[in-house]
């Protein structure tokens, strides 16, 4: 190791090794992380975000290769094998008109995914796209938004929801479309009050006078700036999205029964006969449900920790 | 203090109202009318469409929609909720007699979920960073991951079919005469709804504890020498908990939502069993009135909360 000048004058104290090493290894270019943004390196390194993910990843792909992963069509009513608990032939086990619940269990996955994911984006799209305007422009548009999103937001979501699908009628489609309705007003807010705080900043006021369109500042300059928190909360309210899924499903007032989701698995252990006899119809997708909401909320956190600039470390 | 009450009683009379509008506006839209409730449908076809037309007329169905709105609302003022379409029962009924069942549910899982939220949460801030910290983290996770039903469903089977502890649902029997005999239906319906609402507050709690404890008055009462029990609830507690109880009122909407369900599963005679079978059996005017008493109670519960925030820091009302 090279000795600094300066230490010729003075004692060396365990500060200056540390330094020396800290500079040794800066040269060497190890210091610099391998590739990767820091939020990334962050988030790998916690431990439960990146078994979220992976458990994430595992019922995810299992969905979507479903057709790989088992020979059984979802409603494929085979009324000569009801009930059969699981064996080697069916991994989960049969229901009471014969459907494979390994084959439901993952075919209703892509449905409850579809559903959680599809309308946290949406909420996600629509609470952003007015919620930058609002923030960045002001005005009445951002009042008229203030209001409604109060509005939806003093109605419990459930009661909301189910409010809605008195309304409209029960389908997969207008699930989704309710969920968006009843959720963005959560992320319109929170798109908001960052961008009211990023219009403080400096760089915004020189691009204002470059002479940029306000559109193009707000959307292309600040909204990347507020992009973290929109991400986390995206993952959050998807695992919300799933559980009401669930949750209306098993009531019979979500996806119609005819479509296999987690929910609609879960429907029949209402029956107390059911729940004595056949643990094997509820148990196993209450738990692959729970799992990926797990999953989804641990990622969700490590992201909040990886994202937020005033905890680093 | 008494104008920022007004104003904020204030701001809060036309959004109850467009809610109203809003919602009669949504049941508006559904299918068919009061008459074709009223009658059935096998009737229906067979009478005379001139006949229908006088009934519609006398109820005033022919009148424009802000005339029907206007009269349903002014009498929804007086108290007149209106009918069910089961029956043609008053939904003021309904709600009487369902409305103690969901009260008590709530009220138990409340103060359940607040005691042991906070207890938890100050726990895991007192010890942060070790083992029991962490532990309590992952089971608060697990407390908002797994479905609510679900724990519903493995308690009754547990404790219910298999043990024997507790009955699997219902609130009341014929010979049940004191509150006392009922305690035991109460059990499990409300430890289940108390899981994800204890969660909540316990992360709150550690948070709000964890601020608490990095302020400066902490370290004043530590250098006089007091001994750290004292620190920790005389001077922490008291600081940090005020939000967190404070804040009970934004807890209501999870835990309405979350009893509608729970009461589902239990048949737990309340408000929330009454609202998923309206909204099966299409009853709107019940879904309609159920809808908006919830909430008319969020709106009701954060004016409380907004107004003890207030009264506990006046920055909150000389501020703006």
């Amino acid at each position: 190791m090279t000795q600094p000048l300066k230490s010729a004058t003075r004692r060396l104290t365990r500060l200056d090794d540390q330094f020396d090493s800290i500079k040794a290894r800066e040269e060497a270019g190890d210091a610099r992380s391998k590739g990767g943004s820091r939020a990334f390196n962050k988030f790998l390194n916690n431990r439960l975000a990146v078994i979220g993910l992976t458990i994430f990843l595992v019922i995810i792909l299992a969905s979507i290769f479903a057709p790989l992963l088992t020979p059984y069509n979802p409603n494929k009513i085979d009324l000569r094998g009801m009930l059969q608990p699981p064996s080697w032939e069916h991994w989960f086990g049969t229901d009471r008109t014969g459907r494979d619940l390994f084959s439901r269990v993952l075919y209703g996955g892509r449905i409850s995914i579809l559903v959680g994911l599809g309308s946290a984006v949406l909420a996600a799209v629509v609470g952003v796209l007015i919620g930058v305007y609002s923030g960045y422009v002001g005005g009445w548009l951002d009042a008229l938004a203030m209001r409604v999103s109060e509005i939806f937001m003093s109605f419990p979501q459930i009661i909301l929801v189910l409010l809605l699908v008195s309304i409209l009628g029960q389908s997969l489609l207008n699930l989704i479309l309710i969920f968006t309705l009843t959720g963005w007003g959560g992320i319109f807010r929170m798109a908001r009050a960052r961008m009211l705080s990023l219009r403080e900043e400096e760089y915004v006021l020189a691009l204002r006078s470059f002479g940029l369109s306000r559109p193009l500042i707000a959307y292309k300059h600040m909204l990347p700036n507020a992009l973290g928190p929109i991400v986390v909360n995206i993952t959050l309210s998807t695992a919300a999205f799933i559980l009401q899924e669930a949750g209306l499903s098993f009531l019979g007032l979500g996806v119609p029964l005819s479509i296999p989701t987690w929910g609609n698995i879960l429907n029949v252990a209402q029956d107390l006969r059911v729940l004595q006899n056949n643990w094997w119809i509820w148990l196993p997708v209450g738990t692959v449900i729970s799992l990926f909401v797990l999953s989804v909320n641990f990622i969700g956190d490590g992201l909040r920790d990886a994202t937020d600039p005033s905890q680093q470390g | 203090m008494l104008t920022y009450v007004i104003r904020r009683v204030l701001i809060l009379i036309p959004m109850a109202f467009i809610i109203c509008f809003l919602v009669y506006l949504g049941m508006e839209l559904t299918p068919g009318d009061a008459v074709s409730y009223m009658i059935n449908p096998d009737a229906l076809g067979s009478m005379d469409p001139d006949q229908l037309e006088a009934l519609r007329q006398s109820l005033g169905l022919g009148q424009p929609f802000y005339v029907r709105f206007w009269s349903w609302f002014t009498s929804l003022l007086q108290g007149n909720f209106g009918y069910s379409l089961n029956g043609g029962v008053p939904i003021s009924d309904i709600v009487a007699s369902r409305l103690p069942a969901t009260l008590e549910l709530a009220a138990v899982a409340l103060v359940f979920s607040t005691i042991v939220g906070c207890v938890l949460g100050v726990a895991s801030a007192l010890k942060r960073g070790s083992k029991t910290d962490s532990v309590l983290t992952i089971i608060g996770m697990l407390g908002v991951s797994i479905p609510e039903f679900f724990f519903g469903l493995v308690a009754i089977l547990v404790f219910g079919l298999n043990l024997g502890w507790f009955p699997v649902g219902g609130r009341s029997m014929p010979d049940y005469v004191t509150f006392w005999d009922r305690l035991p239906h109460l059990v499990m319906p409300s430890m289940v709804l108390s899981i994800m609402l204890t969660a909540g507050v316990m992360r709150y709690a550690r948070s709000s504890m964890l601020d608490a404890l990095s302020r400066d008055f902490i370290k004043t009462a530590r250098s006089k020498g007091i001994p750290e029990w004292r620190v920790n609830v005389l001077h922490g507690f008291r600081v940090a908990l005020t939000p967190v109880v404070v804040l009970i009122g934004f807890r209501l909407p999870v835990l309405i939502g979350g009893s509608v369900i729970i009461e589902q599963v239990f048949q737990w005679p309340g408000i929330g069993n009454e609202f998923i079978s309206a909204v099966r059996s299409q009853d709107y005017p019940v879904v309609m009135i159920i809808a908006l008493m919830s909430v008319m109670a969020v709106l009701l519960a954060s004016l409380i909360v907004d107004i003890l925030t207030a009264v506990i820091d006046p920055r909150v009302r000389l501020g703006d």
